[in-house]
Order: C-alpha cells, then sequence, then structure tokens
C-alpha cells in the first residue's frame, strides 16, 4: 500500500479543459471519495491516476514514484469499472485470479486469496458461472473480487455501484465500508452520489467543473461547507438559501420583511460587510426544530406562527414546505411534530447550524 | 522512460499497422506509380523496355478492340448494376417477410456467392453447352423459341449476357445482405404510422421503404460498379471471348502479341476512371 | 422457389452431371440414369485411366487465350507417359496457399485493425483512407507493375520466389477486407475489457493477447474463411505467375488446364468443381455458425 500525492494535474481535450490543475494527498490507507455532479472531472481524475488518461500537466505519484509516464500496468493498481468490464469469455473464477496470474505468485497463494474473496464476496458458488449467467449484483461482487484478489497499493472506484438498484446499492455501499474498515487499503472511490461520499469515505474531495471545491472529512463538509456549491450538493433534502440584505444600522440580516439579528449569528464574520450587501443565508431542512419539543431555545433564531403550506410525510420523518421572508423554505421534522396543512407552527433553528454566503461569489461570510 | 503515455500509445500504433502498411505500400501504392511510368514505355514479357512517350495512349485511342471493350465494359456495368441491385432488392423485400425455414433459406440464397467461381463457371458452361446443356434443351426442343442449338457462349454478343446473368446471379447475394440488413433497422411503427394515413402496401413500399433504403441502394450501386469494373475471373474463366477492359488488359499483356506497356496504358485509364467513381463513393455515400 | 431455384440449380446441375455417365450427358433430366462415381475415384486418385486426345491438343493451338507456355506445357503433358491429373496435389497446393494467405492476413489485419480502432497516433485517417482505396482497387489493374516486379527483382525465375510474389500479392487482396471486418468488430468489444485488463497487470499488446483475441474469435474465424476463400479462388495472378511451374498450380488454375486439355470430359470437370466446392461450402457453413454464437455478451453492464 502506498500514499497518492497528486500535483497540479491538468488534463485538457483540445480547448475543452476538464481538469484544471488540482493538488490531493492521499494518506497511506486513506478512503477517499471524489464527489461531483457529471463532468467535474472526477472520474478524468481517477483514470489519470489509473493511467488510462495521458497527464497534460501536474504530477501524479504513487508511493514516491511518479508515475506519469508508467503505463497502467506498471503502476500497481487495482480497479473497479462503473460497467464492471468483466472478461466474458472467463470464469467468474478465471476473472478473480487474471490479474494475480500476471504476478507470478504461487500456485498456493493465488488459491488461498481466491478462497478467501469468493468467502468474502459470498460467490463460493459462482466461480465456475461466466459473467452472462450472473445477475447484476454478482457482477458487481465479481468485479470487486477481482480488484481485492491484487495486492495493489492502491484501489479506484469508478462508480461501481451506480448500474445498482437502490436497495442493492444500500447493501453494496454497506459491504464496501465493512470490507475497507477489515482491509484498510488506500482507495479512491469516485461517486456522483452524496450519500455514498458521506458514508465511505475518510475524507471528502467535493469537485466542480473540473476543480477541487472542498476536501474534508464528511461531517465536516456536512457541517461547514465553503461555499455555497458544497453546501447544496451535500445533504438531501438540499440546503434552502435565503436571500437578505446585510443592514448594518440595525445589525440584522433582512429577508424581505423577515430578519434576523446579527448578534444572534455570532460565528458570522460581519466585520467585512458593508450596509446594503447581498447574501445568501443558508439553512439545512434538517435543523429547524419544532418548539415544542426542544429546550433552552432562548439563544434560538425563532419562528413564529408559520403557516405550512404543504406536508409530506415520510413515515418516521415529514418535510414541511413554508415561507420566510416570503421565500420558500423546507424543513424535515420528526413523527411527533403532528402539524397539518395550512396550520401554524412555532419552529427554532439553532443559530450555529446557519450560515451565511456571500450572494456574488457564494463563498462562505 | 521518457515519453508520456500518449506518445507510447502512438508508437504502438505505428508498430501495429506497420507490415501491412509495408505490404499496402509495396504492392500497391508503388504499382501504381510503376505502372504509370511502363506506360510511357514498350515493356516486354522479361523486362526489358524501351521509352515510347506517349506512343501507347495514342496507339490505344486509335485503337478499335480498345473502344470495343469499353462499350462491352459499359454494357456489363448497366447490366450488372441494375441486375444485382433490382434482383437484391426484391430478394430483400421477399425474404424480410416470415416463413418456415426462414434462416436456412437465407443461407442457400448466399451460396452463389460465396462458392468460387471456378467451381461454377463449368457448371453454367454446362447449362448452355451447344450439344448437352439444358438452356438449348429448353430453348429448341421445350419451347421451340430457337429454331436450332446454339454455341451461346462460343459467340462474344451472346456471351456476354450469359455473362451479365452469371454475374447477377453470383453477386445479388451481397447486394441482397446489404439491402436486408436496412429493412430490418427500419422499425416497424413507421409503416404502422403510413398504414394508419390510408396506404396500402405499394404507397407504404413508395413512402417508407425507399426512401429509407435509398442510402443503402446508392451504395450497392456504386459499389457494384467500382468491384465489377475490376472484375476479372468471373469473365473470363465464363467466357474469355467477352472482352471487357480488365480481360483486355490480360490478353495485351500476357498473350498473343504481348504488349505490356500498352496494357499499362489501359491499366492507368481504367484507374482513373475507377479513383473517380471511389472519390464519388467517399464524398457521396459515405457521407450522406 | 423460383428463386431458390435460380440460386442452386447450377450447384444441383454440376452435381448432377458430376454422377452421369458420358451417355446420359444430353438427358435433361438431373437424375443421373446410373450413378457413376469414375471421375471422383480417378480424380481422388482412386483409378487410373489412360486418355488420349489428339483433337484436344488442335483445339488448344486454335484458342487465341492461350499464350506459347501454356501451349507448349499442354503438348508436354500430353506426349508424357503418365496422363493423370493430380487432382490431390493441386488440392493440397491450393489449400497450402489458401491457409497461409488466410493465417497470415488474419494476424497483420488484427494488428492493424486493433491500432486503428483503438489506438490514436499520426497518420491514422491517412492509413484507413489507404486501406478504403485498397480494398477497391482490384489487382487486375496492377497485374503488369506486380509482373514486371517479380521479373526486374528475379523472384518471377524461381519457385519459392514466385511463391512468395504471389503470397504477397494473396496477402495484398485480403488485407483491407480482413483490416475492415476485424476494425469494426472491435469496435464493438468495448473498451473497458482492455482498460481492466491493463489495469490487471497486462501490457497493451498482452491484453490484445489475452482479451481482445479470445473474445473475437468467432470473427477472427470468419474473417480467416473470408481470406481463405479469395485465396482459393484466386484464378488471375496464379496464371501469371505459376504458368510455368506446373506442379505448384493451383486448383482454379488447374481446372481451367483440365476444361481447355480434355473437353469431352463433363463428369470429371464437374466432380472436380464439386471437390472445389465442397471446402468452401464446409467453411461457410462453420462460419455461419459461429457469427451467430458468441459474442461480449454479459461482461459489461449496458
Amino acid at each position: 500500500m502506498a500514499k497518492v500525492t497528486i500535483k497540479n494535474l491538468v488534463k485538457a481535450y483540445n480547448d475543452d479543459v476538464i481538469v484544471k490543475g488540482i493538488n490531493l494527498e492521499i494518506k497511506d490507507g486513506e478512503f477517499v471519495v471524489l464527489v461531483g455532479p457529471s463532468g467535474c472531472g472526477k472520474s478524468t481524475t481517477l483514470r489519470m491516476i489509473a493511467g488510462l488518461e495521458d497527464i497534460n500537466e501536474g504530477e501524479v505519484e504513487i508511493g514516491d514514484r511518479c508515475v506519469n509516464d508508467l503505463q497502467p500496468h506498471m503502476r500497481n493498481i487495482a480497479m473497479v469499472f462503473q460497467n464492471y468490464a468483466l472478461y466474458p469469455h472467463k470464469t467468474v473464477r478465471e476473472n478473480i485470479i487474471f490479474g494475480l496470474k500476471k504476478t507470478r505468485v504461487s500456485r498456493q497463494i493465488i488459491d488461498e486469496r481466491l478462497a478467501h474473496i469468493s468467502t468474502m464476496l459470498q460467490l463460493e458458488n459462482l466461480l465456475d458461472r461466466k459473467p452472462a449467467d450472473l445477475s447484476g449484483g454478482q457482477r458487481q461482487r465479481v468485479a470487486m473480487g477481482r480488484a481485492l484478489a491484487r495486492d495493489a497499493d492502491v484501489y479506484l472506484f469508478d462508480e461501481p455501484l451506480s448500474n445498482l438498484d437502490a436497495k442493492l446499492r444500500h447493501h453494496m455501499r454497506t459491504e464496501i465500508a465493512k470490507i475497507h474498515k477489515r482491509v484498510q487499503t488506500t482507495s479512491i472511490y469516485v461517486t456522483h452520489d452524496q450519500v455514498e461520499a458521506m458514508t465511505l469515505g475518510d475524507r471528502v474531495v467535493v469537485m466542480q467543473a473540473g476543480q477541487i471545491e472542498q476536501v474534508g472529512t464528511p461531517m465536516d463538509i456536512y457541517l461547514n461547507p465553503r461555499n455555497i456549491f458544497v453546501a447544496t450538493f451535500i445533504g438531501s433534502p438540499s440546503m434552502n438559501l435565503l436571500s437578505a440584505v446585510y443592514d448594518a444600522q440595525q445589525q440584522v440580516f433582512k429577508i424581505n420583511d423577515a430578519s434576523v439579528s446579527t448578534e444572534l449569528l455570532s460565528q458570522v464574520n460581519t466585520a467585512n460587510l458593508k450596509d446594503g450587501d447581498q447574501v445568501k443565508i443558508g439553512i439545512r431542512p434538517d435543523f429547524f426544530d419544532d418548539e415544542r419539543f426542544t429546550q433552552d431555545t432562548e439563544d434560538y433564531w425563532q419562528l413564529k406562527n408559520i403557516m405550512v403550506d404543504l406536508v409530506e410525510p415520510l413515515g418516521f420523518d415529514k418535510e414541511i414546505s413554508f415561507h420566510i421572508g416570503g421565500q420558500y423554505v423546507k424543513a424535515r421534522l420528526d413523527l411527533r411534530s403532528d402539524i397539518q396543512e395550512d396550520d401554524p407552527i412555532d419552529l427554532v433553528v439553532d443559530p450555529n447550524r446557519v450560515l451565511v454566503f456571500d450572494a456574488e461569489t457564494g463563498e462562505r461570510i | 522512460m521518457s515519453d508520456n503515455i500518449a506518445a507510447q500509445e502512438a508508437r504502438l500504433g505505428h508498430r501495429l499497422i506497420a507490415p501491412a502498411a509495408l505490404i499496402i505500400a509495396l504492392l500497391i501504392l508503388y504499382p501504381i506509380f510503376f505502372n504509370l511510368y511502363l506506360s510511357f514505355f514498350d515493356v516486354e514479357l522479361n523486362g526489358d523496355k524501351s521509352l515510347v512517350g506517349l506512343n501507347n495512349y495514342k496507339t490505344l485511342l486509335s485503337d478499335g478492340g480498345f473502344y470495343s471493350a469499353l462499350w462491352t465494359t459499359v454494357i456489363y456495368l448497366a447490366g450488372t448494376v441494375t441486375g444485382t441491385t433490382v434482383l437484391g432488392l426484391a430478394v430483400a423485400l421477399l425474404l424480410n417477410q416470415n416463413f418456415p425455414f426462414k434462416n436456412t433459406v437465407r443461407a442457400l440464397v448466399l451460396l452463389p456467392y460465396f462458392a468460387p467461381v471456378i467451381s461454377v463457371v463449368f457448371g453454367w458452361q454446362f447449362i448452355f453447352d451447344p450439344v448437352n446443356g439444358i438452356y438449348n434443351h429448353v430453348m429448341v426442343e421445350v419451347l421451340g423459341l430457337v429454331s436450332e442449338r446454339q454455341n451461346v457462349i462460343g459467340d462474344p454478343d451472346s456471351a456476354l449476357w450469359v455473362v451479365i446473368v452469371f454475374d447477377i446471379w453470383k453477386h445479388f447475394p451481397i447486394a441482397f445482405l446489404l439491402i436486408l440488413a436496412k429493412l430490418q433497422s427500419i422499425p416497424s411503427d413507421q409503416y404502422e404510422a403510413c398504414a394508419i394515413d390510408g396506404y396500402n402496401a405499394w404507397g407504404r413500399f413508395i413512402h417508407v421503404t425507399l426512401p429509407e433504403c435509398r442510402f443503402v441502394i446508392g451504395t450497392v450501386v456504386l459499389l457494384r460498379m467500382i468491384w465489377n469494373l475490376n472484375r476479372f475471373e468471373d469473365v473470363y474463366l465464363l467466357a474469355p471471348n467477352v472482352e471487357t477492359l480488365p480481360i483486355y488488359i490480360y490478353f495485351q499483356a500476357f498473350t498473343g502479341v504481348i504488349d505490356q506497356g500498352l496494357a499499362a496504358a489501359i491499366s492507368v485509364v481504367q484507374l482513373i476512371v475507377l479513383s473517380g467513381l471511389i472519390w464519388f463513393y467517399v464524398k457521396k455515400v459515405l457521407n450522406w | 422457389m423460383l428463386l431458390l431455384l435460380f440460386c442452386l440449380f447450377p450447384f444441383v446441375q454440376i452435381l448432377s452431371t458430376s454422377l452421369k455417365h458420358q451417355a446420359d450427358w444430353g438427358n435433361p433430366s438431373l437424375i443421373p440414369a446410373q450413378l457413376n462415381f469414375e471421375a471422383y475415384k480417378e480424380l481422388l486418385g482412386f483409378s487410373q485411366q489412360e486418355v488420349e486426345l489428339p483433337e484436344t491438343i488442335r483445339m488448344m493451338l486454335e484458342s487465341p487465350a492461350i499464350s506459347e507456355e501454356q501451349r507448349a506445357a499442354i503438348i508436354k503433358k500430353f506426349t508424357s507417359t503418365s496422363d493423370i491429373f493430380p487432382f490431390g496435389r493441386y488440392m493440397l497446393n491450393t489449400f497450402v496457399i489458401s491457409m497461409v494467405t488466410a493465417f497470415l492476413s488474419t494476424l497483420i489485419a488484427t494488428f492493424a485493425a486493433y491500432a486503428l480502432s483503438r489506438l490514436k497516433f499520426r497518420g491514422r485517417n491517412a492509413f484507413s483512407n489507404t486501406v478504403m482505396f485498397v480494398y477497391m482497387v482490384g489487382g487486375v489493374l496492377l497485374m503488369v507493375p506486380l509482373y514486371q516486379m517479380a521479373v526486374s527483382t528475379g523472384l518471377a525465375s524461381t519457385v519459392p520466389g514466385t511463391l512468395i510474389c504471389l503470397l504477397l500479392i494473396y496477402l495484398v487482396q485480403t488485407l483491407p477486407v480482413a483490416i475492415y471486418m476485424l476494425g469494426n468488430y472491435f469496435r464493438t468489444i468495448p473498451f473497458s475489457l482492455e482498460e481492466a485488463a491493463m489495469i490487471d497487470g497486462y501490457s497493451r499488446t498482452s491484453a490484445i493477447f489475452a482479451v481482445i483475441i479470445p473474445l473475437s474469435r468467432p470473427m477472427l474465424l470468419t474473417v480467416m474463411f473470408y481470406c481463405f476463400v479469395i485465396a482459393w479462388n484466386e484464378y488471375l495472378f496464379a496464371s501469371v505467375f505459376l504458368k510455368q511451374y506446373q506442379d505448384f498450380h493451383t486448383l482454379p488454375l488447374a481446372l481451367q488446364t483440365l476444361f481447355s486439355s480434355k473437353n469431352a470430359i463433363w463428369d470429371r470437370i464437374m466432380a472436380a468443381s464439386m471437390l472445389t466446392l465442397i471446402p468452401v461450402v464446409i467453411a461457410f457453413s462453420v462460419a455461419n455458425r459461429f457469427i451467430s454464437s458468441g459474442g461480449t455478451a454479459g461482461g459489461v453492464k449496458e
């Protein structure tokens, strides 16, 4: 196993710059998830690490070795492909040991490894089948097995779960998390699914338009997004964003007829704000609480007599829609809040969870 | 290793095409220019040559044999191209329907195309044989259309028609294959929509099938022209007296009074025509 | 039905005539009055029979289509004591050269087609256009320069040289179609399979052998079949180059010689036609079966 260092990585097709200078250090044994919308350059970055794409500028190091000019087979990496890329003419067994055979390890080790992998992934009964005779979930497990059988420095995952149905995807996500906990390999995992990113990553790298927006632990990304893009990309349902104006005189952010005092939002640094500056106030739906079930709400942002437009019950949770200062907002409350549509409700928000962004640059204030 | 991955890939690419490129350069590209060069010489079979300038071309233009070969070629092309295309289209329409043993019938229809020329020409010669052939039997004794048995292949004029029919027989399967593939890709809802709009089978053929098949028919026509312009074996082995251009070249180059320079000159002319057709094919058909 | 009659009648005619006695030839019925396997036996060397046909020689000499050498060869053949038509030998000649052509052409075409369909390099478009062009230029246009090249390099004057020339010509005639077919096929194989192999420690080249070639086996066989048939059928260059080397004649050449030398023996010619046809039909049915089976199903998710 090894660490991976990416220095100022650039990739362009003709005039189209896909990856615009990425720097990233992945520690030995760390599980890093690259997440972002499609076309953000995350897969291209992964493929450059794998050697499947040429590097235009910058450097990729695996261990302490620059691998820029090494072809994939010389990089000692393993990869799980989005479409699995199983060899259709080989059985499951042959697929799994295909890479091992090339490394000239002894027959005995190959057999041991095969037994170990097939037990771990519950493939024992499928070893003599061909990929065409397997279900989607089984193929996915074979693809995992083929990668895990290798003794690679780095394990790469290119959206490995995106072709599975929701239930199977959840199951395999848990499996991958378990496997990583056991084997502790350096892993780089690309996905567009923020739930996978949050649940699997030791660290999450949020990318957009060929650049890294933020790197951090999942909770760090969730609670302290650096900008509007990260804030809205991570979390479901998406963070509410309210357009507001800074009023220096009254020390408030005005949301049309509603307002919130800057004193309350003590973590927001207003030193650089001028009177009349446009901001966005971000509140995750999860951070609204029903006043009746919350203690010590004296320091909270109080929202009295809110008229509920819509209630969407989800079982344990329910999502309610309403307006603050004429702007549309969603909140998620639990089972206890027995609220009906067109009824009023008193809500509170922990001011520490309220984020303020510069409306122009999208950066956190 | 200082090359980046793209350069390594390009190097592998060059290495992989090298054998094929070498053979093509040596046996096609070089000969094309060598041919042009030879066409200005008087060339013997043993390789002796003397410069004669444009004389070969002058001879060519004043040679009745050349014009008659040209004319034969035009008739041959017109007959075979029309025949293979029409028959190919008809058979494709016919076999696009469902009926028992469909696959077997399709495979059998392809048989003439894959059969070696040499193994079928004698069968055809036998059919038209003046003494034993079934053609004369049917024409003379059964139908009474012709009063006496004829040597159909022995006479160049009638042999041309035999050669055309033979070519249609042998090559319509490829037209059939190409058109059938296209027919099968036409979505059936187009026919259904056309039927709902009140068109009968003929109307559907005119308004759906033909427009959809236009490109593939164009391809068939041009490819058949290009390949039949080069066709040698089928004609020569069945009836060497039908002198299309390739056969005329062959006779000039290797039999009777050998004049390889003249043969080279004819080849040059034919190659120019051919290149024009290929250019047209690439420009028009492939870019449609 | 009419269609099948049109397609298959000549084949039936050949088969029927090959099994007929001489007296039966004029009979239009396709069913031989009495089955006669003599022609096959003779061709395959099970029986020998002396045939003396002096009128053939006269006929030969009148034919304008026959060159001096061929005339001499025929006369020699007829004046020689043994007069067995060595069909087995010709078949072997043809088989060997066709197999070698098919094998080499498929091999070279595999590399070229792989490069064209998968790799980026300078000159790729030029090469693929050239292949397209060559595909459509027939060998007949180049017989003079090719023959002159063979003469001036001295290759035409020795047997091995002649065979090499012929082999090269067959290669160049089969390569374009082979490259074309294989290139199209390779494009249907998901690229990620090779990527997976490269990640698994296989170099690009060994990935071709470990993944692409096994996956393409049905197509490779089909292409080999095509090349085999092209070489098996070839007459023009065989006649130009092999004329003076009777022992190395290929079947098309031999059959043509047989036809012009022993005109009266229809059953032998038809039997020879049948025997020439059979390997192709076998290869055709095998290739046909391979085309429909196989493929890359299951390896990747669509």
